[in-house]
């Protein structure tokens, strides 16, 4: 019993040590600007790269397609935290060395290219899969109707797609804000670098507890809000296809097979 | 050039899924006016060659000519030849994201460049000669299948063009549905619109109909007056054809 309460003493002692977090909170919500300076530029930059990443794969050039496709590959099996120190550390080598100045990357620069560079693949991937769940009727029906590739695209399919794609692009995000922890290896001063600093001032690790307690509070509401986004999308998915009669009949079905056959992006001119 | 009158011309068409020929040597000119029922069983071509005469399926041998102008040069810009072009799909891929006034206003907005309230204009009156003002800010969702289709009808005229093609287009409708659209493609018929139907309703082919394909394996098996056909079928093909769908 005695020892139950000495480790219960410990364990609050040294990670809900209430002075030391009256200390910590106020330095970590000094770092919330910086934090979402981070969150919001890689956002954007991630969301528009991954879109037109997306577009190019399922464009009917090959080349375009096959440097978009090299560029997911890539990026999907890069390490973030490879990325950053790359981007940070190593490029700053080579400015120091070869008088190319503009290399050498102040950290909030370097961790915002890394994030963007990395979560645009994963995004463009959210995309493709957002863009294809859009039956290919709808393209046709809108190429039938003399649009471009590019109408059709804009005023048709994107449209659609990007209500598929928020739910996943919501999970995206939430990843996004936990992986700008990484950002702290560069010395970039975000809430686990600033919480790091303390617990080695105060040599107690009750500032990580309470960082832990931040990065929470902010991602909770967002995992709710995707799951609600998806369970809405869910329901109202009906809509694309007819309401009587079934389109599944054998001429259907056949040229439904064949499609599958085609090439990307060929077909339709 | 070609007779003025010409709308669609087929000069020995080949298309094939890979290994797979699905058209196999199609010759055909439909000309100003005429309705054009094509029949055949299921993987015929039928739909196919529809999806070709529109570019919507590239052809691997051939021509396909649309007024004169040749769509299977790679210099012919497809998708004005297309504007000429209307057309009906069976699945009606109507635009989920917009209402029924918008899904016709879309094309001649973004396409023509029409004024907005040129469009809606144009838009309105169509939806009235389908029979669906009352259900123009409905949403696709909100509609019968025989009125979405009937929005997919108003939302390919708006463009004004020259011609329709019609693929299937009652096959995904209740019994009960399938007048209501007949009824809107009889009076665009007698209007003295060229059409191209595919269908497998015989008794609209009887009624408005000017000629009957009947296709099979990829190549056209027989063509006449579709009362002619319906009543005398010449080829044992067709003969076993109608035999089942009549």
């Amino acid at each position: 019993m005695e020892s139950l309460l000495n480790g219960f003493e410990a364990f609050q002692r040294y990670y809900l040590n209430w002075e030391i977090i009256q200390e910590t909170f106020p330095l970590l919500l000094q770092t919330l600007p910086l934090v979402l300076e981070l969150l919001v530029l890689s956002m954007v930059f991630s969301f528009v790269l991954g879109l037109i990443l997306s577009l190019m794969r399922l464009s009917r050039f090959r080349p375009l397609r096959w440097f978009a496709g090299a560029y997911v590959d890539f990026f999907r099996g890069l390490p973030l935290l490879l990325n950053l120190v790359f981007v940070y550390s190593g490029l700053a080598i080579v400015g120091a060395g070869s008088g190319l100045r503009f290399l050498i990357l102040p950290p909030i620069t370097a961790a915002v290219v890394s994030l963007s560079t990395t979560y645009a693949a994963y995004s463009a991937e959210v995309f493709r899969a957002g863009i294809e769940s859009i039956h290919r009727g709808q393209m046709e029906a809108a190429r039938s109707l003399g649009m471009t590739y590019a109408q059709s695209m804009r005023y048709v399919v994107l449209p659609q797609a990007i209500k598929v794609v928020i739910p996943p692009l919501t999970n995206e995000f939430i990843a996004l804000i936990k992986d700008t922890s990484l950002a702290s290896v560069i010395s970039l001063q975000e809430l686990l670098f600033t919480a790091k600093e303390k617990m080695g001032v105060v040599a107690n690790p009750t500032p990580l507890a309470v960082a832990a307690v931040v990065y929470v509070i902010f991602t909770i509401p967002l995992i709710r809000l995707a799951s609600r986004l998806e369970k809405k999308r869910d329901r109202g998915s009906k809509g694309t296809k007819p309401t009587d009669g079934s389109v599944d009949k054998p001429s259907a079905l056949v040229s439904a097979d064949i499609a599958t056959q085609l090439p990307k992006g060929g077909g339709v001119r | 050039m070609s007779d003025p009158t010409t709308m669609i011309e087929l000069q020995d068409v080949h298309k094939s899924y890979g290994h797979l020929e699905v058209l196999r040597g199609i010759d055909l000119l439909i000309t100003k006016s005429e309705v054009v029922v094509v029949i055949g069983p299921s993987g015929s071509g039928k739909s196919t060659m529809l999806r070709c005469i529109n570019a919507l399926e590239p052809i691997q041998r051939g021509h396909i000519l649309i007024e004169g102008i040749d769509i299977t040069d790679s210099k012919t810009n497809v998708n004005k030849v297309r504007q000429k072009i209307g057309m009906v799909f069976q699945s009606f891929n109507l635009f989920p994201h917009k209402t029924a006034l918008e899904n016709v206003m879309l094309a001649p907005l973004k396409v023509q460049k029409k004024s907005h309230s040129e469009a809606e204009r144009i838009a309105r009156d169509l939806l009235v000669t389908v029979g669906l003002s009352e259900k123009a800010d409905s949403h696709p969702d909100q509609l019968s299948g025989g009125q979405q289709q009937r929005v997919a009808i108003a939302r390919a005229l708006a463009m004004q063009p020259d011609m329709m093609l019609f693929d299937e287009v009652t096959s995904a409708l209740d019994p009960e549905l399938v007048a209501e659209v007949l009824n809107v493609m009889k009076d665009l018929a007698l209007a003295g619109m060229t059409m191209v139907v595919v269908t497998h309703e015989m008794g609209f082919a009887r009624e408005v109909g000017t000629r009957m394909i009947f296709m099979d394996e990829g190549v056209i098996v027989e063509e006449s007056h579709p009362r002619e056909m319906i009543a005398n079928p010449r080829e044992e093909r067709t003969k076993k054809f109608l035999g089942m769908v009549l």
